[in-house]
């Protein structure tokens, strides 16, 4: 368990987590989201002792991290995958840690094996692609098959085989009964990856809760109707106390009726219905509804998001593996 | 997860930690290679031109050539000192190293006791090598002294002192500065900077110059001591206060700051 309590943590006049709480537990991948410049790598060096806090608290197991015996087997973490000496091979990397932490070689060997790394253990991680850097870095994290581990943007650089196998990797962990924390920034990633989230925004708690919840709880939420006659419906809906408006395809979108109400209303008086969809905001949109205001640097439209964040019929949180490909 | 014994990591892990470390980055052996073969092959040089000297048997000291020498090896052994830390600065594996040794200052005595072992073999080997050598060329020129005559052995174990001073020195900057270049320019300003102090005119030259790092390492291994120094012994304080001094300010500094 990692609990963060009112967390605060300056630099110089600039203060990057701002009275911050949350608790991570056990059994479930926890997203860290949180735009660029959140405070999520800062929140992360200050729970594994790196960065003092300002003031405030953060503790592992009930533990501060600096009394944690044998910290490797308490906690495993990758803040950064391509921090490495690129002379040393990648079994002398892994090693060297290690042996910090009373850790024998077949222990070595057996993260080299899970991160899938055993055939090239002897080679030089100058020479490594990032993916193959992030795989270390988990091999690391997993030598002392600790009970908690955080990751700050795994997925980073990795291409889509590479994304699919550390979700998978993350999700196995957490049925193991592992605390998982996985920062990121996209919201897209985390929808597949995590079943709880922790949003951040300028060092402050946006949003402590599930994923579904958190689509649940978007503003955004009405019922695409479709009908060839539309305009007498449309009447039916306003008096009903319906907000409707008109999409382009001729389309009606409705809010303050659900589509059930909806249905009843059109069969009432034999109006014939082709499409009535309930739709919710994706969990893209709901992701920037809470963080908007607290982007430090905004460039053009959306930044994240891709070309254009669609509003599109969005049914439940599961979109397909196309909205990994596209980001 | 409450099974584990309870100690805290232990001195001996860090150890065999920073041991891994160091082994296996060629850098620690490029470095080295130059600390043992310039000094030993400068030092004959060095011999040969004092037999040679148009003077003939001018009253140098015997001992000095194997001194001057080590001179040449201070910057090769000091950036292996300087790279132990501010390489795992620069690429950030020093969070790594940190969150798996929260206690930092064993992981700066780690790396201080592996690194000064080292620079201390190396010393003492290139000390005794160029002392063999450095009197092979001088007793052809009926100069040379024994290893048997009184003071002689302590000022060649001595010599073989500079290479391990410099070192840990260098990596007591590494750990203060967090940068390479930084680094070495600190440990070339610390140690040559104030050399030129000894030049001032007499008697400031030897009131300064004791304090300085060089002087006092010819002081300590000079058959016929300089009269205007600090005697030998208290050379040798002031010779091992430099690295002693860096590496107690590392010590303040690297729990004090963010990682």
């Amino acid at each position: 368990m990692i609990e963060v309590d009112r967390l605060v943590k300056r630099f110089g006049a600039v203060t990057a987590v701002d009275g911050l709480s949350f608790t991570v537990r056990p059994g479930h991948v926890t997203g860290f989201l949180g735009p660029n410049g959140a405070g999520k790598s800062t929140t992360m060096r200050v729970i594994l002792g790196l960065d003092a806090p300002t003031s405030g608290t953060a503790l592992i197991n009930r533990r501060r991290y600096d009394t944690l015996v044998r910290p490797l087997r308490e906690v495993g973490a990758l803040l950064d995958a391509t921090a490495l000496h690129g002379g040393r091979t990648a079994r002398a990397h892994i090693t060297s840690i290690a042996r910090s932490n009373g850790i024998g070689r077949q222990r070595v060997t057996e993260v080299l094996q899970l991160t899938g790394l055993e055939s090239v253990a002897g080679r030089r991680v100058a020479g490594f692609s990032l993916g193959m850097k992030q795989r270390l870095g988990l091999a690391v994290a997993l030598l002392g098959d600790p009970p908690v581990l955080m990751f700050d943007e795994p997925v980073n650089g990795l291409d889509t085989e590479g994304i699919a196998w550390i979700r998978q990797f993350f999700k196995a962990l957490a049925a193991d009964g592992r605390t998982v924390l996985v920062s990121s920034h996209l919201m897209s990633e985390m929808a597949q990856t995590a079943d709880r989230l922790i949003v951040i925004g300028r060092g402050r708690l946006l949003a402590d809760t599930t994923t579904a919840q958190l689509t649940e709880s978007s503003a955004r939420k009405d019922v695409l109707v479709r009908s060839p006659r539309a305009a007498e419906l449309a009447g039916l809906l306003t008096a009903r106390g319906a907000t409707l408006t008109r999409e382009d395809d001729g389309g009606l979108a409705v809010t303050g009726l659900d589509a059930p109400a909806v249905g009843d209303l059109a069969a009432e008086h034999g109006i014939a219905v082709h499409a009535l969809i309930p739709r919710t905001a994706s969990l893209e949109d709901a992701y920037l509804d809470l963080t908007g205001e607290s982007v430090d640097f905004r460039a053009g439209p959306s930044p994240d998001a891709g070309p254009s964040p669609d509003a599109s019929p969005s049914p439940d949180a599961s979109p397909g593996p196309e909205g990994v490909r596209a980001r | 997860m409450t099974a584990q014994v309870p100690v805290a990591v232990r001195a001996r892990d860090v150890l065999a930690s920073e041991w891994t470390k160091l082994r296996s980055v060629r850098s620690t052996y490029w470095t080295l290679l130059v600390a043992v073969v310039t000094p030993i092959g400068l030092s004959a040089l060095v011999a040969v031109a004092l037999a040679n000297a148009p003077g003939g048997g001018a009253p140098v000291d015997p001992l000095l050539p194997g001194v001057l020498s080590q001179e040449y090896a201070v910057l090769a052994i000091g950036v292996l000192g300087v790279l132990a830390f501010s390489t795992e600065y620069s690429t950030g594996l020093i969070r790594t190293t940190f969150a798996a040794v929260p206690r930092r200052r064993a992981v700066l005595a780690a790396k201080a006791a592996v690194i000064g072992a080292l620079a201390l073999v190396a010393g003492e080997l290139v000390a005794f090598v160029s002392f063999a050598l450095v009197q092979a060329v001088l007793s052809g020129h009926h100069l040379g002294v024994s290893l048997s005559r009184p003071g002689v052995p302590g000022a060649v174990l001595a010599s073989g002192l500079l290479l391990f001073v410099v070192a840990t020195m260098g990596l007591g900057l590494g750990a203060i500065v967090r940068h390479t270049a930084g680094g070495i320019a600190a440990l070339v300003g610390l140690i040559f900077l104030p050399a030129i102090l000894g030049l001032l005119p007499a008697p400031w030259g030897g009131r300064v110059g004791r304090f300085t790092l060089l002087d006092a390492a010819r002081q300590v291994t000079a058959l016929h001591p300089a009269t205007n120094l600090f005697a030998p012994a208290a050379s040798l304080l002031v010779l091992l206060a430099w690295p002693a001094l860096t590496l107690l300010a590392a010590a303040l500094l690297i729990t004090r700051r963010d990682a």
